[in-house]
């Protein structure tokens, strides 16, 4: 993708202009963006799908995604069923839709609770320096260098399954490697003018690092945050094969795919093909968008 | 539910050649005949099912009650057994130690059993009759309290040390009043016992306090693995991590997390067995790549077994090299309630949320998906104390017309004060067969008489820790015995302060003194009473627990692996001693 | 220098400590132990008694700070003890699978490298054309699909097309090569494709922030053709980052694949460190996280040094 320091050849085209003076501004903005970064919008547009299907969910799905229907085990995409039906007679197609509220909820819920306790501690650890930086460093250090999947083992074994469980589980690796990023900005940030002034002023430590800090690394936050949703629903589906993740008969990808997609693999492979689908295009659409709104706003950060 | 007699004499008749050492056990038999047998099997129809068909990919509805087996899927012409050949096994977990009289996981049997020998172990084609192992044969005096077992001459452990009747009594003795510092898992098992004696080399005599009807089964535990008395006179732990039996197979090498080697023990006390030259347990933790292991060649077979749908691939991928035993199996799910909890402490409510649960449609269905099938109560059905279907069907939450008993479960929970239903959590085993699936069944069973029902996973150790801590509400708790004996299954719903994985937590007398009636009780009829009585109490009156369904064992093995038959567990059998390849 | 060096070596000792008290700490917090699940796990019938008794055996009953300190004061000597599941030392329980794991994360981060180098350079070079399209989409693939189903559809495939699957267990290199590639080529293709993702996206990435950087510019307009300024100037110095994220992966690796070990059933440290956790055997866990995260530590205080010494520009303080 290109890098907005290198933007020469890629004004806006003839079609862009033009949209840009009939529609509203955001929709020119948007169309931009879909010729700039063609991949990233793609995966903006499956992001958005999904929000709408886990959104609508009651009124999209044709069936109750928890209803067994002994008749209907393992019958292949039909009319009735578009996707088909699992071991127990559930219609695929409904479990796959409010699969993505579970996925969403992970997702979402995980990135937004480790990204923003990761920023703040990260803020705070390059505010204040000293002594309290060094400790929030060494913390970082001694949970990156746990091994990741164990960390969530340990996690979900204390604490039992169960959508909140799994969801704290993967928010605490997340939130170092937030830390560390935000607090590499933060530093620059720290010697900016209008910071010492604000602290001269005697403004309280909290005020400046939610007033003045925190808004100069939306833009790395929001980049961190959407490479870390596709991560989060790959965890998730990780900690399903495990036995560690969200419990039947909750609808959840990771766990179509592990439980029924593995074993009727062979015989049934719709069961596998559609959570598998789902996934991979989930987190695919959460790596481009990521990565196109890196380029866009910060081509230098490491994520 | 058995399978029929007829298929059952055509397996018989291509395992035969198979069998060696088939003389019946009865009491105060000869020694085994050493050689492949010629006998006809008896004309009694054993418990076990015989190897079946191919069955239909699992999506097509079968009939209810048994698969029917065809003759298609014999195994491949028996002929004479082949001596050679290393066996190579699939085990789906690993021993902790290799002491069988401390450990109680199949992972310790199945690599360890082709090295032991027992005192007596279950004949494989009569099961549950027993047949001599070290004891060439035994005598029960008329007041049923001295067992006197006549031990085999000449018998050798794999070190060259003799083997009497000294090391059988200091083997027993270590089960049934272990040392300090030593577990003994089963020692409650063996009550009735009063001493072990071994007066001399070739005699051990088994004193009890009161007539036992267990007894002789109970001394053919596959876990009353016999060590040398000279060993654990020096290091009372020295099973835990050395090896040293007077089994078919002397130990070779065990690497941890990979496998485990036997070789031939050419001294074997039976001339001319075992067959093969030796065999390899491989540790396979993932059931998608033990599938793989049997499917790509490099495994024979996973003794415990795989799920319907594994069955049926193997058998479309491989065709005749594949061969399918199945076999019900002295296992169940059971759902149990935390007695002391809210609704859970109201026997009505019990009794709604048994009532509620269509068995025979479950049955079917699940079938297809995991390995459960028997509808029974908390005897396996078709074992000798079970009550036939009929008798079933007038239990509660058995009976066929489901609509009749979810209008009363409905009823039940009015007068309970819960008429809107209510929800709770059910606490289940993270494995997803046949745990995860019956979990699932369960909660849309007891949705229909709305209630709502969420299931909480643990694994192994935090399940354990939770339900003997009385941390639950609803539970779906299992039964995993060594053989079909009431002594054994029903110890599990006796009071909780005598039975410590009782995870009801309920104290109830009658139960208890059923149970030691029934344990005392020689005569089979009574017997069986006695049983119904406990059974009816458990599941009618108090619903403190009840079945799901029990567990049937499906073990696809390679056509090439010979004189194994599968039996209603998968720790019986396993020593290799019979068991050949055919190429 | 030296200082610097003296200095981060101190620093692991907090780092490695905290690692050893939060272990400690998460797996007591853990319901369940390692007795009752040996004992009454498989359905298993054992009294209360039995089970106080082997627990106090094991040294369970202790009071949780001495058992704490008997096991650091057993690690600073390197005797971790017991396994309290096997009963067999820890030290020869992880030197048995130690091999595998350490062969496989060299080979899939072989093939991680090999991979990665040549497509981040392309997509860089080749920025915004259906190239760099193509080799981006391919690199987000191996992000975006699940590790175990990765390597279940692997073995299928292998399973279905070849009646072919990999030998069951472990030989070491070095006594024959031919089965041990059999074995372990799979399960490093799998998870090498998975990491080579991550490396790509680093190669392209660096390679064209430093394709803006002025010595490039002023390389290129001297007239020297792309091809020497790219392999000349920005190579060498977007070399740095893409050997960290490779450093990082490796260190990664070496326990992380307890997921492609579980699928692939290998026998490596990964599997016995969550089978370690799901059977509560507290010795054999924190000795084996203590080991991972020691050599997390060990392999970023390289990569630093590493920095120091190929990069000038890079103080130290």
């Amino acid at each position: 993708m290109a890098d907005v320091t290198t933007t020469a050849g890629l004004g806006p085209g003839p079609t862009a202009s033009r949209r840009a003076v009939r529609g509203p501004r955001w929709l020119s903005q948007v169309t931009k963006f879909a010729r700039r970064r063609t991949l990233g919008f793609a995966g903006g547009v499956v992001v958005v799908l999904m929000l709408l299907l886990a959104v609508f969910a009651p009124i999209v799905s044709p069936y109750d995604p928890e209803e067994s229907s002994f008749l209907d085990q393992l019958k292949p995409p039909s009319r009735e069923h578009l996707l088909g039906t699992d071991q127990f007679g559930r219609d695929v197609m409904s479990r796959l839709i409010y699969g993505a509220q579970t996925a969403l909820v992970v997702g979402f819920g995980a990135s937004v609770a480790g990204c923003s306790a990761g920023a703040i501690l990260g803020l705070v650890g390059a505010y204040k320096g000293g002594k309290t930086d060094l400790l929030l460093e060494r913390l970082n250090d001694v949970i990156l260098s746990f091994p990741l999947i164990i960390l969530a083992v340990a996690v979900v074994a204390a604490l039992g399954t169960g959508l909140l469980n799994v969801i704290i589980a993967i928010t605490i690796p997340i939130i170092p490697r937030v830390a560390r990023v935000i607090r590499s900005s933060g530093l620059t940030l720290r010697q900016m003018q209008y910071v010492e002034a604000a602290r001269a002023l005697g403004v309280s430590d909290t005020r400046i690092i939610f007033r003045h800090l925190m808004p100069n690394v939306v833009a790395p936050y929001l980049i961190l945050l959407s490479a870390f949703l596709g991560q989060a629903i790959l965890l998730e589906s990780s900690l399903s094969f495990l036995g560690l993740g969200v419990a039947e008969p909750k609808p959840a990808w990771g766990l179509m795919l592990r439980g029924a997609g593995v074993q009727f693999l062979e015989q049934a492979p719709w069961l596998a093909i559609a959570p598998g689908v789902a996934i991979s295009a989930a987190v695919f659409a959460f790596n481009l968008l990521g990565d196109s709104l890196r380029d866009a706003f910060d081509p230098k950060l490491r994520v | 539910m058995g399978i029929t007699r007829r298929s059952f004499l055509q397996s018989a008749a291509a395992m035969l050649a198979a069998t060696a050492c088939s003389t019946a056990a009865t009491p105060a038999s000869k020694p085994a005949d050493t050689k492949p047998a010629d006998t006809k099997p008896a004309g009694k129809e054993p418990a076990t099912a015989a190897p079946t068909a191919p069955p239909k990919p699992a999506t097509e509805a079968k009939p209810s009650g048994d698969a029917k087996p065809t003759a298609a899927a014999q195994p491949a012409a028996a002929g004479q057994p082949r001596s050679g050949g290393e066996l190579q096994f699939i085990v789906s977990a690993e021993p902790p130690s290799f002491d069988a009289h401390r450990e109680t996981t199949f992972a310790m049997l199945h690599p360890t059993a082709p090295h032991y020998s027992l005192l007596i172990k279950f004949d494989p084609d009569k099961y549950p009759e027993v047949m001599p192992d070290l004891a060439e044969s035994w005598d029960i005096s008329a007041d049923k309290l001295t067992y006197t077992f006549k031990i085999r001459d000449g018998v050798k452990f794999h070190d060259g040390s003799p083997c009497t009747a000294r090391d059988i009594k200091v083997s027993h003795d270590r089960i049934i009043n272990p040392p300090e510092g030593i577990v003994s898992a089963r020692k409650a098992q063996y009550a009735a016992v009063e001493s072990v004696e071994a007066p001399d080399p070739r005699t051990v005599v088994f004193k009890l306090k009161y007539p036992s009807a267990s007894l002789l089964s109970l001394l053919a535990s596959p876990w009353n693995q016999i060590y040398s008395a000279d060993k654990l006179a020096s290091d009372p732990k020295f099973p835990e991590k050395n090896v040293l039996g007077t089994g078919p197979f002397k130990f070779v090498e065990y690497v941890p997390g990979s496998h485990w080697v036997g070789q031939k023990h050419p001294d074997y006390f039976q001339p001319g067995l075992p067959y093969l030259d030796g065999f390899r347990a491989t540790f396979i933790r993932e059931s998608a790549a033990q599938v793989a292991a049997v499917r790509g060649g490099r495994a024979h077979v996973e003794f415990r077994g795989f799920t319907p749908p594994a069955r049926d691939d193997l058998v479309r991928a491989l065709g005749d090299k594949i061969t399918v035993q199945e076999s019900p199996w002295v296992s169940n799910l059971l759902v149990v309630f935390n007695t002391e909890k809210k609704p859970f402490d109201d026997p009505r409510v019990r009794r709604a949320m048994n009532l509620a649960l269509d068995r025979w449609e479950g049955s079917e269905a699940l079938s297809k998906i995991t390995f459960v099938k028997p509808v029974g109560a908390l005897v396996r059905p078709g074992s000798t104390f079970a009550r036939p279907d009929a008798e079933l069907e007038k239990m509660e939450g058995f009976s066929r017309n489901v609509a009749a008993a979810r209008e009363e479960a409905r009823r039940l929970l009015r007068e309970a004060g819960v008429p809107d239903g209510f929800s709770f959590t059910i606490k289940n085993r993270d494995i997803p067969q046949p745990y995860e699936s019956n979990g699932v069944f369960v909660i849309d069973q007891w949705r229909r008489i709305g209630l709502n029902a969420t299931q909480v996973q643990l694994e192994a150790s935090g399940y354990v820790s939770d339900l003997r801590s009385g941390n639950y509400d609803v539970c779906i708790d299992f039964i995993a015995d060594y053989l079909d004996e009431p002594d054994l299954q029903l110890s599990k719903f006796i009071s909780s302060e005598r039975s410590p994985f009782n995870y009801g937590r309920y104290q109830d007398a009658e139960l208890d003194q059923l149970y030691d009636q029934q344990t005392r009780e020689t005569d089979p009829e009574k017997r069986k009473q006695l049983v119904w009585r406990f059974e009816n109490r458990v599941n009618n009156d108090q619903a403190y627990a009840f079945p799901i369904l029990w567990w049937q064992r499906i073990v696809p093995h390679a056509s090439t692996l010979q004189g194994y038959r599968v039996l209603p567990s998968h720790y019986l059998n396993q020593d290799l001693t019979n068991v050949w390849l055919s190429e | 220098m030296q200082g610097y060096i003296v200095s981060r070596i101190l620093l692991m000792i907090p780092t490695l400590l905290g690692v050893a008290i939060i272990t400690f700490i998460l797996l007591r917090m853990v319901p369940g132990d390692v007795v009752q699940l040996k004992l009454a796990g498989d359905g298993g019938n054992v009294a209360a008694e039995v089970i106080q008794a082997e627990r106090a055996r094991l040294g369970l009953d202790k009071p949780l700070l001495a058992q704490f300190f008997d096991w650091i004061w057993g690690a600073v000597r390197f005797d971790f003890g017991l396994s309290m599941w096997t009963g067999r030392p820890i030290i020869q329980e992880v030197l048995i699978r130690l091999e595998l794991s350490v062969q496989l994360t060299i080979m899939a981060t072989l093939i991680a490298t090999v991979l990665a180098l040549p497509l981040g350079i392309l997509a860089a070079v080749k920025r915004d054309t259906w190239i760099d399209y193509a080799v981006r989409i391919f690199s987000i693939a191996g992000l975006a699909i699940p590790s175990f189903w990765l390597g279940i559809v692997l073995i299928l495939v292998l399973l279905i097309a070849f009646q072919y699957s990999p030998p069951l267990s472990f030989t070491p290199f070095f006594k024959d090569p031919v089965e041990n590639l059999s074995q372990l080529i799979w399960p490093a293709l799998a998870v090498g494709y998975r990491y080579s993702a991550v490396a790509t996206r680093m190669t392209r990435s660096t390679l064209l922030e430093v394709m803006r950087e002025d010595y490039v510019r002023t390389a290129r307009a001297k007239g020297l053709r792309e091809s020497l300024v790219v392999v000349r100037h920005a190579l060498r110095n977007a070399f740095l980052p893409v050997v960290t994220v490779i450093g990082l992966e490796f260190a990664f690796l070496l326990g992380g694949l307890l997921v492609t070990e579980q699928v692939f059933n290998l026998n490596g440290i990964g599997k016995l460190m969550v089978e370690a956790v799901l059977r509560r055997d507290y010795t054999m866990t924190q000795a084996l996280i203590l080991l991972v995260a020691s050599v997390f530590v060990l392999v970023n205080f390289l990569v630093d040094l590493l920095y120091v010494w190929l990069d000038p520009r890079v103080s130290y303080r």
